[in-house]
């Protein structure tokens, strides 16, 4: 809103007036200049709220299993702390020299881990960070709360700052966080701004994948190589795109980012069989009779592309609500289309 | 004032009840939300609808424990004081939804209990009570009077009602006001005649053209049932702060009147319903005020104010809800946010959080938690965008009151119009250092802003189910209020 117009005066219309046009909020044909048009706007509360499948199954109770692998794991550095000293107690009696370079490596090997330690910790933090930073995002569009919205920008500003080409979109976003913006509108705004050429990125890394995943299926002699190579390509494309999004999970930040792929995947898959993987498949039956290997790593390359959109999901950090959520059949047909170029 | 004996039996008796209410909310907790607001800010349709909206189930996206679903359901229960009326629920539904009309202002105190059954996310279930007090919003007025002598009231008084605006209504009682000697003879008729030209300027006051809300004593104005009695027949004489009342003057007769009003009217009213609250929803209807002019609205700031000292508000701790129960959430509301197009929410909100600052940096500071939400606890409008010629207006459409003006013309309550109530400022202070016109100095035609009164809206009837009162963030305000008692 322009500052400089003084403010408006207060006015009053009959609808029963002459002068005046309800028109439908769909219509927008215009009328005589001299008419006054109203024009009714939907009802926010009569919109459907669209209701997100839970991204992670809700934790409850006292986690008895964190516990004991976090015992276990105790006891095996216990235990190979131990096995290393007496190693280096041993060496010292043997010879001095053998000693010295025994505790060498040993302190190098320390050194590592603790970094390596480091590192996964941070990767872990990050990926916490982004889970509840979606969450915190999704309840703001809900709830329409202004604070709560610049608190969740600023935060996606700090974690956008970590990929260049999105310079220039931090800097638009920026600009607007001083402006008389709603809640949810404002995340909105960060979602069109910094995700669109995310989520580009991200369905190109997706259909490679399956792309990838469905040729080698289609030529692999053995089942033991598609089941190895689906497996690899898999993980691969799940930390590329928790790289593009921001995250940087290492070992155990990738197991727990692959649970909750899953998870999420058995929550939504029962909707995606329903819907398109079923015509997909059943189109694709088509190919199969064709070939039998062809099929198959069509089949194999949709189930890639259906965890990568998994994968997506868990791994962005706004959830989907201004721009539209990248469909199995959009992937489908990049696939269909490379099969039918390198034929 | 030093405390008074009167004072500290007084505190003795609210920790005593506190203690024992303590006991059984152990096993039952519960929660008493107060609802504030001066009359005519919309508390009884504010309590019918959160009650409408928990046990009939209602639209609350925002209100976790009711949209995940883990409210099992809702129910009212026998309320808890035999003493006080029962919170007449059900013919404020009808007259709401069957006849579109608000309720009638509210006469006398009423109370109700609702009990919450719910499921922790622990899987525990478990109930809530919720107890809520309805009273006519003058009767808050008279809080800040505990703390005021007889000659303090009078002075302030005395300068309020000299100020510009109310001198014009307040000339016939000050012209009686200057035949009376304080310290002449007591004298029931001048007395008489003194409280009711005092009684008439406050009415005045009132008039919707004026909306002035900083007007003690409250029973004046609303009377209950202690009209006519000596409690009531007192109005402030122009005498000196310090000075003392010689024995049977009038001087001496209106101070003991003054301080039994407290004994009796005030204190219990305070002791019963304001001594042991949880929660707290201030509603204030700031759109009337816009309505009137800058005066208004700084009345308005004064009278909130002045109510807000005599709440016990901070962090609660296991001593404090053992002897002397605080308030640790307090929503600021402005009510009938419907009246305006949603874009202008915001300032709306800037404008109450200008308008109570300093109760809310005070309650802050005390450790409480505090929000400030535009809301309608019923909604009665859409919106829509007008279009005149270039200009595009903001609006929304409903049906107004019967007798309402627009453009010099009384509508009969069945025509619905568009309106656009005029801009608010983007900076609230704007609005304080006197910057728009109301009806109070000027005509309909120039006032910057006019907010019309509209019928409730017209309910579509799905079948048998009653059907859902439409508000705007009357879940936000529930959420704020008991949703972590609800975790």
């Amino acid at each position: 809103m322009n500052e400089k117009t003084p403010p408006r005066r207060p006015a009053t219309f009959k609808l029963d007036d002459p002068g005046v046009v309800l028109m439908d909020p769909d219509d927008s044909g215009r009328l005589s200049r001299g008419a006054i048009q109203i024009v009714p706007e939907a009802e926010p509360a009569q919109l459907p709220v669209p209701v997100d499948a839970p991204l992670l199954p809700a934790r409850r109770g006292f986690r008895w299993g964190t516990l004991f692998w976090s015992a276990v794991a105790g006891l095996v550095v216990l235990g190979t702390g131990l096995g290393v000293l007496n190693l280096v107690e041993d060496l010292f009696a043997r010879n001095e020299g053998l000693g010295f370079l025994g505790l060498a490596l040993a302190i190098v090997a320390a050194v590592a881990l603790a970094v390596v330690t480091m590192r996964e910790l941070v990767g872990l933090t990050r990926l916490a960070t982004i889970e509840k930073l979606h969450l915190r995002a999704a309840e703001v569009l809900i709830s329409d709360d202004r604070a709560a919205s610049r608190a969740v920008v600023a935060d996606l500003l700090k974690l956008a700052h970590q990929t260049p080409q999105l310079a220039r979109a931090r800097s638009a976003l920026q600009s607007h966080t001083d402006d008389i913006i709603d809640g949810a509108d404002m995340i909105r705004l960060a979602e069109r701004e910094l995700m669109t050429p995310l989520d580009e990125e991200a369905r190109r890394l997706v259909s490679s994948a399956a792309q990838r995943v469905s040729v080698v299926t289609a030529v692999s002699p053995r089942a033991l190589f598609d089941v190895l190579f689906v497996f690899v390509a898999s993980l691969r494309m799940i930390r590329q795109l928790a790289r593009l999004y921001g995250g940087r999970p290492g070992a155990l930040g990738m197991i727990r980012l692959l649970r909750h792929v899953i998870a999420h995947l058995a929550i939504t898959g029962g909707m995606a069989a329903s819907d398109s993987l079923i015509q997909q498949m059943l189109g694709h039956g088509i190919a199969a009779k064709l070939s039998q290997r062809l099929g198959e790593g069509m089949l194999n390359g949709l189930l890639t592309a259906r965890l990568g959109l998994a994968a997506i999901d868990v791994t962005r950090p706004l959830p989907f609500n201004a721009l539209p959520r990248p469909a199995l059949t959009d992937l489908a047909k990049d696939l269909i289309r490379k099969r039918e170029e390198e034929q | 004032m030093p405390p008074s004996l009167s004072d500290i039996v007084e505190e003795a008796r609210l920790s005593a009840r506190a203690l024992l209410d303590y006991g059984e909310g152990f096993f039952n907790p519960t929660v008493r939300l107060g609802v504030t607001g001066l009359s005519r800010a919309g508390k009884t349709v504010f309590i019918t609808a959160l009650v409408h909206g928990l046990t009939r189930g209602g639209r609350f996206p925002v209100f976790e424990p009711y949209a995940s679903g883990r409210i099992a359901r809702a129910y009212l229960a026998p309320q808890p004081d035999d003493a006080v009326p029962r919170f007449a629920y059900e013919s404020h539904v009808r007259t709401l939804v069957e006849e579109r009309r608000w309720p009638s202002s509210t006469t006398d105190i009423s109370e109700l209990r609702l009990v919450i059954e719910y499921q922790r996310q622990n899987g525990a279930d478990r109930t809530l009570t919720l107890d809520i007090v309805d009273y006519p919003g003058e009767w808050l007025l008279d809080l800040p009077l505990l703390n005021k002598s007889y000659e303090q009231w009078s002075a302030e008084s005395l300068a309020l009602s000299r100020e510009p605006l109310r001198a014009k209504l307040a000339a016939p009682w000050h012209a009686h006001l200057a035949t009376l000697k304080p310290e002449a003879k007591e004298d029931e008729q001048a007395a008489l005649t003194e409280a009711r030209l005092f009684t008439d300027y406050l009415r005045a006051c009132r008039d919707e053209r004026f909306a002035m809300s900083l007007l003690p004593p409250g029973r004046f104005l609303m009377p209950g049932n202690l009209a006519d009695t000596p409690a009531l027949t007192f109005a402030p004489l122009d005498v000196p702060i310090d000075g003392s009342a010689p024995d049977h003057s009038l001087w001496a007769m209106m101070r003991r009147r003054f301080e039994a009003y407290k004994d009796v009217v005030v204190r219990p009213f305070f002791r019963d319903h304001f001594a042991r609250l949880d929660r707290q929803i201030v509603l204030a209807d700031a759109l009337a005020a816009f309505n009137a002019g800058p005066e208004a609205l700084h009345d308005l700031e004064a009278a909130l104010a002045g109510i807000l000292d005599c709440f016990r508000i901070g962090r609660s701790t296991i001593l404090s809800a053992l002897f002397r129960p605080r308030i640790d959430r307090i929503l600021f509301a402005a009510t009938k946010a419907d009246h305006l197009h949603h874009q202008s929410h915001d300032r709306l909100e800037a404008v109450l959080r200008r308008i109570v600052a300093k109760a809310a940096e005070r309650a802050e500071y005390a450790g409480a938690d505090i929000d400030v939400v535009a809301l309608a606890a019923v909604r009665a409008t859409r919106e829509a965008q007008v279009q005149r010629g270039r200009d595009k207006l903001p609006s929304i459409l409903g049906t107004p009151a019967s007798g309402e003006v627009a453009n010099g013309e009384i509508l009969d309550g069945e025509t619905e119009v568009a309106t656009f109530p005029g801009d608010l400022p983007d900076n609230p202070e704007d609005l304080f250092n006197g910057g728009f016109r109301g009806l109070s100095s000027s005509g309909a035609e120039a006032a910057d802003y006019r907010f019309l009164r509209f019928r409730p809206p017209k309910l579509e009837r799905n079948g048998d189910a009653e059907p859902a009162l439409p508000h705007i963030r009357l879940d936000r305000a529930l959420q704020f209020l008991i949703g972590d008692k609800l975790q």
